[in-house]
């Protein structure tokens, strides 16, 4: 992925050239600490029995999805013409890409905001995102019930340019097909590098320059579209008017989607790295953590703060505390947000991994179910029906999802996605040429060969 | 990066601006004039229905003619496979007669029930690509060839008219179409209103019907409720107009404010849309910031790299 340098000596064990210890940065930019690069998964087995668990499941889920696609919808599902969106569109689409905006949340801090040391968890947000959008699109596609005719895609005078449904079926392919897939191109790209032929490096090196070029012109579409999308995912509920509770029906839907994608894409990558880290043995990294909790307590307040302005402007207030159903189920979402936003003021709170865990996954929580209940909790459909979804459509939903984990497990053992220390990325590649040493005699080609071909 | 930044940026500018000038060309002739008032005016050639359930008898007639009009098929679940019996719109029925009973057994009272053909229809204004459509004299109409199934016409429609052929590997969107293609185009009025035995249901222009419905509600005492047509000014007025003798939301007629939907769920995007100028301010914003920071990044690159012995990961 790059132009070349000089290669590099081995470190052994008792020379450390860049310790480990965070430093603090003093000119606002560079940036060392425990985490200091991607490193791939490599000390443990590939295939283990959750991997297969969950591979078993995406299966029966994807099975179930072909079968769906040459059948009506109607045996598979538990929709019906009051409750016409099931949980395919309102929770794989509507709510979890929420999770899947880490690539925006993270990648507007580190590169509008300038929050340096979040480079690092770049590649955790952006393989997550992707495989959130890419699942949900999957979800879209079998969940539409004439699939075929998207073709009118390509008819740009066939648009309805006042539908947000027409924005969101263009931005969202569009941008997890070309903006995420561009941006998880160096991390496909670089495996390439270190394991492929001299031919393949050579052309690598004389592409690199050419995909640093575009690079800022992309990574600002990367961040333009899923401005416009997520807030469209709002835009959507507005047409249904008062078939949503006024406790989540309002113009400042779109926004308040906009914003739950913003604390929930940081709150899921928190999440994600710890998760990954704690579950690979890797050391943690207080000061990145302590800075996506800070952002993360931001953003929970920026939402809250508007979440409450509008009901206050609306003159919701006292439905808001009317302590009914509805009035619950907003002050249990509510808490959800608040607690974590005001904890994650705390350095203390903040930089105790398994605090920073908690609150990380509340706020995701309530983030969901915000995102959540006006699509079907606080939805009442004009006649009386009942929606609960059916077991194909439960299982379909499990499978996706399922197969986004398959997809990130592997990614992560592959790729050099999870941030580790340098020594680390080293004592890879020690460990895999004394592997190619004892495979080559069986006549097999291990990656990487070794880290100072450049 | 030995390309001056001054050209790059330039090039990201034009690249963004032909997107946009791509994307802008479709958006914008439609924006140009305000598409979704809040209370829409309707034209004066549109055509109306106007339903009393004064004068109904409950007789359906006009579900047998709509059926024979429309092709479908009798809806028999419930009738053990003898006769058309739905329990309501479905994807068998566009048009239906229901029957409302006082809970102590007093009074009852009919509604017919099809597509409102509403002024604004939610249904229009969510549709991706115009498979619904605002039609000639303000009939709405399906066309199959746009339709991709998503099925937000049912999730926006206030008065759940559009059925799904949940059944069907080929769904269709089921609803009053307004006989457009049977009867209007051929200077027929649809076929519920002409087979009406006792004029419960008439077809007409929107003001002629509107202006027919005030003055039965002025000439008679209080056989009206509320003394008003529903359908005036409901979701921005619709052009199915009724007149009831019990309230209308026990007839399944929802209380629905008189903004239209589409006005309610476009008028701030489509100021942030028009001319793509929000994205396009946003873009440039975003752009400009993420160069510079990016510069930053790639000047100190080497003296990272340098540190580190290893390439830099982006």
């Amino acid at each position: 992925m790059n132009t070349g340098n000089k290669s590099i000596k081995l470190p052994s064990s008792s020379d450390r050239p860049h310790a480990t210890t965070s430093t603090r940065d003093e000119s606002g930019s560079t940036f060392v600490n425990h985490w200091q690069r991607g490193v791939p998964v490599y000390r443990e087995p590939v295939v283990t029995p959750p991997l297969i668990f969950f591979a078993a499941l995406a299966v029966v889920g994807l099975t179930l999805a072909l079968v769906r696609f040459v059948s009506p919808l109607g045996p598979f599902v538990g929709m019906n013409d009051a409750y016409a969106w099931g949980i395919w569109k309102t929770f794989n689409v509507l709510t979890l890409t929420a999770l899947g905006s880490g690539p925006l949340a993270v990648g507007l801090a580190a590169w509008v905001l300038n929050r340096q040391k979040l480079h690092l968890v770049m590649r955790t947000a952006l393989v997550s995102g992707f495989l959130f959008y890419a699942t949900g699109l999957v979800a879209l596609g079998f969940d539409v019930g004439r699939a075929w005719n998207f073709w009118n895609i390509l008819l740009p005078w066939r648009w309805n340019a006042h539908s947000a449904m027409l924005e969101i079926s263009f931005c969202m392919p569009v941008y997890a097909g070309v903006f995420l897939a561009f941006e998880n191109l160096p991390l496909v790209l670089e495996r390439f590098y270190y394991t492929g032929s001299a031919a393949t490096k050579e052309l690598l090196r004389k592409w690199a320059p050419r995909l640093r070029r575009v690079y800022p012109a992309m990574i600002t579409g990367a961040y333009l579209f899923p401005l416009m999308h997520q807030s469209s995912l709002g835009g959507l509920m507005l047409l249904a008017g008062d078939k949503i509770h006024p406790l989540w029906q309002t113009p400042f839907l779109p926004l308040l989607y906009l914003l739950t994608a913003v604390f929930c894409g940081l709150g899921f990558v928190t999440l994600l790295l710890l998760i990954g880290c704690l579950r690979h043995s890797r050391p943690l990294d207080v000061d990145v953590l302590g800075e996506l909790g800070n952002l993360l307590s931001g953003g929970c307040f920026f939402f809250l703060a508007v979440r409450f302005g509008d009901i206050v402007w609306r003159g919701q207030l006292h439905t808001a505390f009317a302590l009914d159903k509805w009035s619950l189920l907003f002050l249990l979402e509510t808490a959800l947000i608040l607690v974590p936003a005001v904890a994650l003021r705390s350095k203390v709170v903040r930089e105790t991994p398994r605090s920073l865990l908690n609150m990380a996954t509340l706020a995701c929580l309530g983030g969901l179910l915000y995102r959540f209940i006006p699509t079907s909790i606080a939805f009442a459909p004009a006649h009386k029906a009942v929606y609960f979804p059916s077991l194909p459509e439960l299982f379909m939903t499990i499978g996706y999802i399922s197969l986004g984990i398959v997809a990130f497990v592997l990614a992560v053992k592959y790729f050099a996605v999870l941030p580790g220390d340098i020594e680390d990325w080293n004592h890879m590649f020690r460990v895999m040429r004394l592997r190619r040493a004892a495979s080559t005699a069986k006549g097999e080609t291990p990656w990487p060969a070794s880290p100072s071909t450049r | 990066m030995s390309v001056g930044e001054g050209i790059t940026r330039r090039q990201a500018l034009l690249g963004i601006l032909g997107f946009g000038g791509t994307v802008a060309g479709t958006l914008v002739a439609p924006a140009a004039a305000e598409e979704h008032p809040a209370h829409p005016e309707a034209p004066p050639d549109a055509v109306s229905m106007l339903y009393d359930n004064t004068i109904c008898t409950g007789c359906k007639a006009c579900m047998v003619a709509c059926n024979e009009a429309n092709g479908l098929p009798p809806d028999t679940t419930l009738s053990g496979g003898l006769w058309h019996m739905p329990t309501g719109l479905n994807s068998k029925t566009k048009n239906i007669i229901e029957c409302y009973k006082e809970p102590d057994g007093g009074g009852f009272a009919y509604v017919k029930k099809q597509c409102m053909h509403c002024l604004d229809p939610a249904c229009v204004t969510g549709c991706p690509f115009g498979a619904l459509k605002k039609n000639e004299w303000g009939a709405v109409t399906w066309e199959s060839s746009r339709c991709i199934g998503c099925r937000y016409c049912e999730v926006a429609c206030p008065f759940d008219v559009p059925k799904f052929e949940w059944d069907h590997w080929n769904p269709k969107i089921v609803k009053c179409e307004f006989c457009f293609d049977q009867r209007l185009k051929e200077n027929q009025q649809p076929a519920c209103t002409g087979v009406c035995p006792t004029g419960a249901v008439i077809f007409g222009k929107r003001v002629d019907l509107l202006a027919k419905a005030k003055e039965r509600i002025a000439a008679s005492s209080d056989k009206y409720f509320e003394k008003r047509v529903y359908g005036e000014h409901e979701a921005g007025g619709t052009q199915v107009l009724y007149l009831s003798s019990v309230a209308f939301d026990k007839i399944g007629l929802p209380k629905l404010g008189s903004t239209s939907l589409g006005h309610y769920a476009t008028k701030v995007t489509s100021v942030i849309y028009k001319w793509l100028s929000g994205p396009i301010v946003v873009a440039g914003i975003l752009g400009a910031i993420i160069r510079r920071n990016w510069n930053r990044h790639e000047a100190e690159r080497p003296e990272r790299e340098k540190q580190t012995g290893l390439l830099e990961q982006l």
